[in-house]
């Protein structure tokens, strides 16, 4: 793993190890929220736990699929191409997740659902600006 | 003409959210390979960048998927 790190640009290091931080409060978030949804209803607790199981899986395959890249240095096209295919798979498995949660599991609590996942968002913006100052600079 | 009405509205809610999304982008990537052709030696530091915000840009027209495909799958 390390090696594996060392191979990485010095930008994608730093973007890697920031999504690390990112992805732990969010986990963390999500615990949290399931276990007060469970003090209300089981069904509210595995729909918080379905929202942030949609959210998560394809964020951490898109952070892979692009931090672990080998071309950071290669054309600009071929950076923005390997960006866009790493979207496109990012937005397929969250439909594909949607979609069999909202075909597969019946007894479901939209409300904590997307709120989790609302929740999850918010938090990743507000930690994505408060660990990046450039954007702050702006 | 319910079902009709909830089919259009999921559709609304999956393609005004493709189309917000398509247009941030498609303008980040254009911005992207504007700088790129003005700094090539930025390329990595820009790719960064561009990873982040296309994670920021993504995110509200998933919320309007979703939604659209609860509306498609759980309510029609």
């Amino acid at each position: 793993m390390r090696n594996e790190h060392q191979k990485l640009g010095v930008h994608a290091r730093i973007a890697l190890q920031q999504f690390k931080k990112i992805f732990l409060i969010q986990v963390v978030s999500l615990v949290v929220i399931a276990g007060v949804s469970l003090l209300h209803s089981p069904t509210a607790a595995w729909s918080s736990l379905f929202g942030g199981v949609i959210f998560l899986l394809p964020a951490y395959v898109y952070a892979r699929r692009v931090l672990h890249a080998r071309n950071a240095k290669s054309s600009p096209g071929a950076v923005v191409r390997q960006l866009y295919s790493s979207e496109i798979w990012k937005m397929g498995i969250s439909i594909a997740l949607f979609s069999a949660v909202f075909i597969l599991i019946q007894p479901l609590n939209p409300f904590s659902l997307f709120g989790t996942y609302i929740w999850l968002q918010l938090v990743g913006f507000v930690a994505q600006l408060k660990l990046n100052n450039r954007f702050l600079k702006l | 003409m319910e079902m009709a009405l909830l089919y259009i509205a999921g559709a609304l809610m999956m393609g005004l959210g493709a189309v917000g999304a398509a247009v941030g982008i498609g303008i980040l990537g254009g911005k992207f390979l504007e700088g790129a052709a003005r700094q090539p030696e930025l390329i990595p530091l820009l790719r960064t960048q561009f990873f982040i915000v296309m994670g920021l840009v993504d995110a509200v027209p998933m919320i309007g998927v979703g939604l659209g495909l609860y509306v498609l799958f759980a309510v029609a």
